[in-house]
């Protein structure tokens, strides 16, 4: 901004009428008095309403009624009642009753209406920002501040754009530059910077409520790490915002959809995942899907939708099936883990595979010398095993039932479950006659991709992930219970859990049964008979599963055999039939098969068998969590749940958006993609609007609406309506492009405005509701690490990956659930960039939640900026602030010169501007005291810089830093 | 002008040991250690509070949460006919269609594992592991009829310590320090202090919530660091520090005089603040400066942290003026040997949780401290056995019905409320939700509960959501 700009102004200002003869208008000025003090009696929610009266809408009995009833004389009769704790100004009063004498005409929420392009308001050429700015300061009779000093504005600009401070070397380039255009160059510069990505991905990871664990009691570690990468990325590479969104709420269900836009919509599997023992987990769905849509209203919509979960939205024409209708659309998935596809992964395990392999081979040669001939010993075996095999016919069952799971016939009779699963879940298989007669039934339980850990059960929480736990097994034919002899169980290794064995499951006992002794790998159940079942006679199976938590069985094959004397083998399943033949019957290939089982299970190379079993272990993987819509034949159904309990179902309801919301355009399917597509479609006022507010809102401390999460009627009405409108539209012209509106914002001369203020400016608008300076705004937690990070010197510009842990005090992890220790990480993981940092939500990393970051608990889409005494003391004391200080120290050590060079320098690398003389004596006389302080204690030095020979210059510098990152300026940007 | 270094000077070259006596604490908090609750100007942590509705009894809370949940059979509730029961299920028609976490509605009852006595004048029923509790049983006002809306750990607790189940809303003492604001600028005005095992709920118990964070519950913790890096690093040394504060007001100063804005100012404030903060916490946590009678009252070692020393120390915080003050102790939650566990538990909390009765009393602030005690919900009257799991003779988690106390401020003594069925398992009269309760602590505070609101994301909320009535039979 010019002077010349400024001084146009107050021209303009003289010229315009005054704020108190703008007309009434019923959005701006009418509405939050009723929606505040009238709609939760008189609005939208019909169980609430009383007297049968509504005010949100256009009546007889407005224009007649309102006036005399708030302003009855006896309090009794006045309205709003003593009761609701409200009461109407006197000025309020006077608004309603002008309203109504003007006929009492209403208009429709302005964040429903779609945004027009306003006229950009002619105020010489500036950016078309500032000419709406400007005209507004016109109107209050304020006047911009000057343009901020380049060392300023290289600050603010970096900070902003990147989160992190320029370099001494960098700001200098840009003080330099006196090309017109230098600031334009330096903008383009930032926003293609790998740094802007980090930077802004930590904003959106709040509204995200990213974290590196499961939330509630257990809190135990997840892997979703990719997600947060993919938002660096997107925004890196600036995915339109509309795409952005899609990607992230239906990426899975897009045409050909990438492993990117997969990963993407991990946005949505953010929510928090109780493992508590004995909780109900669809209790715990229902939840998250709860935030789910609470979420997905904060950050696109603006709309406080999480108020229609448990009855009609009081203030916002959101109807409680409305609210279901929402959360149909977003209540269709289910939620697998996703491996990453993973070059090095597929080497690997083929490497690992041909390892095993040859191992396998060479195992015969570990045969122990001292021991029986392995020869006679395997012969021995083979005899054992022919004994306990039998000839088992594989059974399709006729017809599948559950209580909930989905069961699924995926050929050779194997049956894949999937869908969601319960505490106590009953699986019936019924069989026509088999062709022979029933003495012995087999059930393998089969390891697989799509099961937790690989399977072969369902568990996802509390127990081991992939297991499974049997409680009981039934076989009847006609009305009759088969009784059950014998029964015997067997994985590989064969080791056997007495304790967990089938016999567990045929004892009537619901507390015990059969559950799995390795996961990732088949089991085999055999039970026995005492009567077999007659070939030909049709029967039924019934198995039952769970724990105090979840824990069915995910694929499995029911075998039947002739056999009562069968029993379970559980080496690989293409071996088992050669033991049906003889011994001449057998290749030499065939034989060495059947040793090599043996050998695998054989107590005497036990050691050398584990190792290959553990090469056959597929490595492990980098996986994240994702959303799977459901096939279309596996719907899960959405009803309304009275008073939003998820005990209290009531009529189903099927996917649908709310009346008041721009229509549903019928080419679009009624599924979450479709509801992705009209979320982010140009027609949709409130989602261009929502976005552009949030962005001001971060470069400005506030946004044109204040509520960035309430664009309802009880939001905050906007400052500058037209500028929003102009934002939004301009926004969605130009293709939604994160990095243009930035661009925008960030060129305008409103940005560039000086953050000084008058004392005059300050009492005139106290909280810059006008922006006639820029805002000084104190740094996110994240920033202010890495600003100093970067300011020693030490700060990694690795991307991406693990979350890591860098230090930080003592005893804050365990307070949580089990005590966990923090174990600090070493070398580079310590200095990261701050959004790798591991986010554990029972007990964040405690310098960011002193400094106010959100634990990932739930949607954040305005972090509050506190100053505490806590904070001061952080910064002085929390041992990362004192390392980070200790490597600053060792870096200005090491410089060789002068004090006054050294501190200048100092003061550059962590405030950007050159320090003013009355500052850098006082400096040089804290430097000269610390010096004094530590040579004459060396011991002191020693535990602040180490025994190296410069102990003294590096503890006193470290003394400098330390403070210097404290200061008040050094936490904020100007 | 210099007002910072004025203080800092008092602060640290006045007392370079740091162990300040209590004589001079209160000279730098300018009021009389006897008088804690003199009238004194509230510190504003935030831009506005609103003011008390009615004058209330109650200048501070100290909340006991027993997390995991004690057994009301074993300590409140004495149900004989639970002995004569044993063995045996009870009628489905009592078991309704309630969830359970991990027995089957079918499971056999339980009898009481402990026997039950009459204590003080006022007749007060009480376990056998509660001795030293029933010495101030007639302060006591004990709830037999509490029932909550959660059955598992976390939902429950964040239920009763932010009125929702799930996380995301203020504490309560965020709400009392918003309602009340502080009255010590040389300690947090909201303190929480946790002993036994991890907590289940995380730091979500004492959260802000949508409030601003100032009003966060600040944790005091075992070791040398009470309060989160409130010691100055090894190598610094307290000359180095008391330079370091002065530098730092002195340049943010001259930054706030040159940019003009008033946040400067707090900041200035926030490390006045830390400066007493780094005097005030070791002087606090010195309990060398109490006596060996008192020690021997709480049963606690001054170096060793335990229940009762965090007991010890709430009673100090209370005179300094700490406003609500949070001790979780985890560990409650006997699925398997519930007698074994009470017993453990008792031992650990029973001696520290009546000296704190009796210690607040004697120094005439009981009156105006109200002391809560209880967990998030109670056990079942049927026996937990699983062989699978390794539990016998355990209780599971059993949200409709349970006993809490309350002492102090106003509240009525030596009374016990409410009644349950002679299963223990429903309550038969007087039921108190968590709602009501948390109605009846504002109500204390001098809050009505249905006008202390916080605007947040498009409506006013509530501690007590839309329920909750102020239990007036619980008052004096």
């Amino acid at each position: 901004m010019t002077r010349a700009i400024a001084s146009s102004l107050l021209a303009i200002a003289a010229a315009t009428p005054i704020l108190a003869q703008e007309d009434l208008r019923y959005s701006r000025d009418v509405r939050p008095i009723l929606s505040r003090n009238c709609f939760q009696c008189h609005g939208p929610d019909a169980a609430e309403r009383k007297a049968d009266l509504r005010l949100d809408r256009p009546s007889e009995v407005v224009r007649e009624l309102l006036v005399e009833r708030v302003t009855h004389a006896d309090p009794e009769e006045r309205m709003p009642p003593r009761s609701s704790g409200k009461s109407l100004t006197p000025a309020q009063v006077d608004v309603l009753k002008r309203w109504v004498e003007a006929g009492a005409r209403y208009e429709r929420h302005w964040s429903f209406v779609p945004p027009q392009r306003p006229a950009v308001p002619e105020v010489l050429d500036a950016n078309p920002i500032d000419r709406f700015v400007l005209a507004k300061h016109a109107v209050h009779g304020l006047v911009a501040a000057p343009p901020a000093d380049r060392m300023t504005l290289v600050r603010r600009v970096y900070l902003d754009l990147i989160g992190l401070p320029p370099t001494p070397e960098e700001a200098a380039e840009f003080a330099d530059d006196d090309r017109p255009d230098a600031y334009e160059r330096l903008v383009d510069r930032l926003l293609a910077s790998k740094a802007y990505g980090e930077r802004w991905a930590r904003r959106w990871l709040d509204i995200a409520r990213y974290a590196d664990t499961n939330g509630y009691e257990k809190d135990r570690n997840r892997s979703i790490w990719p997600y947060r990468d993919w938002v660096i990325r997107a925004i890196n590479d600036d995915l339109p915002f509309d795409q952005f969104t899609v990607e992230q709420l239906a990426g899975d269900m897009l045409p050909d959809a990438t492993p990117d836009q997969i990963v993407a919509t991990g946005f949505h599997r953010n929510t928090m995942l109780n493992e508590e023992g004995g909780i109900d987990p669809l209790e715990f769905r229902f939840h998250s899907v709860t935030d789910r849509v609470a979420t997905t209203g904060a950050a696109f919509l603006g709309l406080t939708t999480g108020c229609a979960h448990c009855h009609t939205h009081k203030f916002d024409p959101i109807t409680h099936t409305e609210y279901y209708g929402l959360f149909a659309f977003l209540n269709n998935a289910d939620e697998p883990t996703y491996f990453l596809p993973d070059e090095e992964w597929s080497a690997k395990i083929a490497n690992r595979r041909s390892r095993a392999s040859t191992a396998l081979a060479a195992l015969h040669e570990k045969w122990p010398k001292d021991k029986a001939p392995l020869e006679e010993r395997f012969t021995a075996w083979l005899g054992d095993q022919r004994r306990r095999s039998a000839t088992w016919s594989t059974l399709v069952p006729a017809e599948m039932s559950s209580n909930m799971p989905l069961l699924t016939h995926e050929g050779d009779g194997v049956v894949f479950v999937s869908g969601d699963t319960t505490k106590h879940d009953t699986y019936r298989l019924r069989f026509d006659g088999a062709a022979t007669e029933v003495a012995s039934i087999r059930i393998e339980a089969l390891p697989d991709d799509r099961l937790p850990s690989r399977g072969p059960g369902t568990t996802f929480y509390e127990g081991r992930k992939g297991g499974f736990f049997m409680m009981e097994f039934a076989l009847s034919a006609g009305d009759e219970d088969v009784v059950v002899a014998s029964e015997s169980y067997a994985r590989p290794g064969g080791v056997f859990h007495r304790s967990a064995s089938p016999a567990r499951a045929t004892d009537g006992d619901l507390q015990s049964g059969w559950s799995a002794g390795a996961i990732g790998e088949r089991h085999v159940a055999v039970f026995t008979f005492t009567e077999p079942v007659a070939a030909g006679t049709p029967f039924e199976i019934e198995l039952q599963f769970g724990r105090y938590y979840a824990s069915s069985l995910g694929k499995f094959r029911v075998s039947a055999s002739s056999s009562s004397a069968a029993e379970a083998i559980a080496f690989d399943a293409e071996i088992e039939p050669l033991l049906s033949r003889a011994d001449s019957e057998l290749t030499e290939e065939e034989r060495r098969r059947l040793r090599n089982a043996f050998l695998m299970e054989a107590p005497e190379v036990q050691e050398h068998a584990k190792k290959v079993r553990d090469l056959r272990k597929p490595p492990g993987r980098m996986s994240t969590l994702v959303m799977r819509e459901r096939p279309a034949h596996h719907v899960r159904q959405t009803h309304r749940h009275h008073r939003g309990e998820f005990l209290q179902p009531r009529e189903r309801v099927e996917p649908h958006v709310p009346e008041v919301l721009h229509p549903w355009p019928d080419e679009l399917p009624r599924n979450r993609l479709g509801f992705a597509r009209w979320l982010a479609s140009p027609d949709n006022p409130l989602f261009a609007r929502v976005f552009v507010n949030r962005q001001w809102a971060a470069f400005f401390g506030r946004g044109i609406v204040t509520t960035l999460d309430d664009f309802g009627a009880q939001g905050a009405t906007p400052t500058h309506p037209e500028l929003l409108d102009w934002l939004a539209m301009e926004f969605v012209e130009r293709g939604f492009r994160r990095k243009t509106l930035h661009r925008l914002i960030v060129t305008s001369a409103t940005y560039r405005q000086s953050s000084i203020v008058t004392a005059e400016a300050l009492a005139r608008d106290p909280d810059n509701v006008w922006l006639s300076r820029a805002p000084r705004l104190r740094l996110d937690a994240e920033v202010l690490r890495d600003a100093a990070l970067r300011a020693a010197g030490s700060l990694s510009t690795k991307m991406f990956g693990p979350p890591v842990r860098p230090p930080q005090p003592d005893g804050i992890t365990e307070i949580a659930f089990g005590k966990p220790k923090w174990r600090a990480g070493k070398g580079e993981d310590r200095v990261r960039r701050s959004i790798y940092t591991f986010q554990k939500r029972t007990a964040p990393y405690a310098l960011f939640s002193t400094f106010d970051a959100p634990s990932g608990e739930h949607c954040v889409v305005r972090r509050d900026t506190s100053n505490s005494a806590l904070q001061a003391l952080s910064l002085v004391n929390d041992p990362q602030m004192v390392e980070i200080a200790q490597a600053m120290g060792a870096s200005l050590a090491s410089r060789g010169g002068g004090d006054r060079e050294t501190c200048v320098n100092a003061f550059e690398r962590v405030l950007t501007r050159l320090p003013e003389i009355a500052e850098l004596t006082t400096l040089l006389n804290f430097v000269g005291a610390q010096r004094e302080r530590f040579r004459a204690d060396a011991e002191l030095a020693s535990r602040v810089a180490g025994t190296d020979d410069d102990a003294i210059a590096r503890a006193t510098w470290t003394a400098l830093a330390r403070t210097l990152f404290a200061l008040d300026e050094a936490v904020a940007r100007n | 002008m210099n007002r910072f270094a004025d203080i800092s000077r008092r602060a640290f070259l006045g007392n370079c040991s740091l162990g300040l006596s209590s004589l001079a604490a209160a000279q730098l908090l300018g009021g009389d250690p006897k008088r804690p609750f003199a009238p004194r100007r509230p510190h504003l942590p935030g831009p506005h509070f609103p003011a008390p509705h009615f004058p209330g009894k109650a200048k501070a809370v100290i909340h006991l949460f027993m997390a995991g949940a004690p057994s009301q059979l074993e300590l409140f509730d004495p149900k004989p006919k639970l002995a004569e029961l044993e063995g045996k299920p009870l009628p489905p028609s009592i078991i309704g269609d309630q969830r359970y976490a991990f027995i089957q509605s079918d499971a056999a009852v339980l009898g009481p594992r402990f026997s039950f006595a009459q204590h003080g004048e006022s007749g007060a029923t009480l376990g056998a592991p509660l001795p030293y509790l029933a010495k101030v049983v007639d302060k006591l006002c004990i709830v037999r009829s509490m029932h909550t809306d959660q059955f598992n750990h976390v939902p429950a607790q964040l239920f009763f310590n932010t009125g929702f189940f799930q996380p995301g809303r203020p504490s309560i003492g965020s709400w009392v320090l918003y309602g009340l604001g502080a009255e010590t600028e040389e300690l947090p005005a909201f303190v929480v202090m946790s002993t036994g095992s991890g907590l289940s709920g995380g730091s979500a118990l004492w959260s802000s919530g949508f409030m601003p964070s100032h009003y966060t519950g600040v944790r005091f913790r075992d070791g040398k660091d009470p309060i989160l890096n409130v010691t100055t690093p090894e190598g610094f040394g307290d000359a180095l520090q008391r330079d370091t504060w002065t530098l730092l007001e002195r340049l943010n100063r001259e930054r706030a005089e040159a940019v003009g804005d008033p946040e400067i100012e707090t900041r200035i404030a926030a490390c006045e603040m830390a400066a007493r903060l780094q005097l005030s916490a070791p002087e606090l946590m010195d309990l060398r400066s109490e006596g060996q009678a008192t020690l021997d009252m709480y049963g606690c070692d001054p170096d060793k942290p335990s229940f009762a020393r965090a007991c010890l120390l709430a009673r100090r915080m209370v005179e300094r003026g700490v406003r609500y003050i949070n001790i979780f102790h985890e560990g409650w939650d006997a699925h398997t040997n519930v007698e074994g566990s009470t017993r453990n538990n008792c031992r650990k909390t029973d001696q520290g949780t009546a000296a704190l009765i009796a210690d607040l009393d004697q120094r005439g602030v009981l009156d105006e401290t109200l002391v809560i005690w209880g967990g998030e919900f109670g056990r079942t009257p049927m026996v937990e056995t699983n062989p699978a799991l390794g539990r016998k003779l355990g209780r599971d988690h059993h949200p409709q019905a349970y006993t809490m106390w309350l002492a102090g401020a106003g509240v009525r003594e030596g009374y016990t409320h409410g009644q349950t069925d002679e299963f223990g398992f429903h309550i038969v009269e007087n039921p108190v939700h968590v709602h009501d309760l948390q109605a009846t602590i504002l109500h204390q505070l001098g809050f009505d509960h249905e006008r202390l609101t916080f605007h947040s994301g498009g409506r006013d909320f509530r501690l007590t959501d839309v329920h909750g009535r102020v239990v007036r039979e619980l008052l004096a």
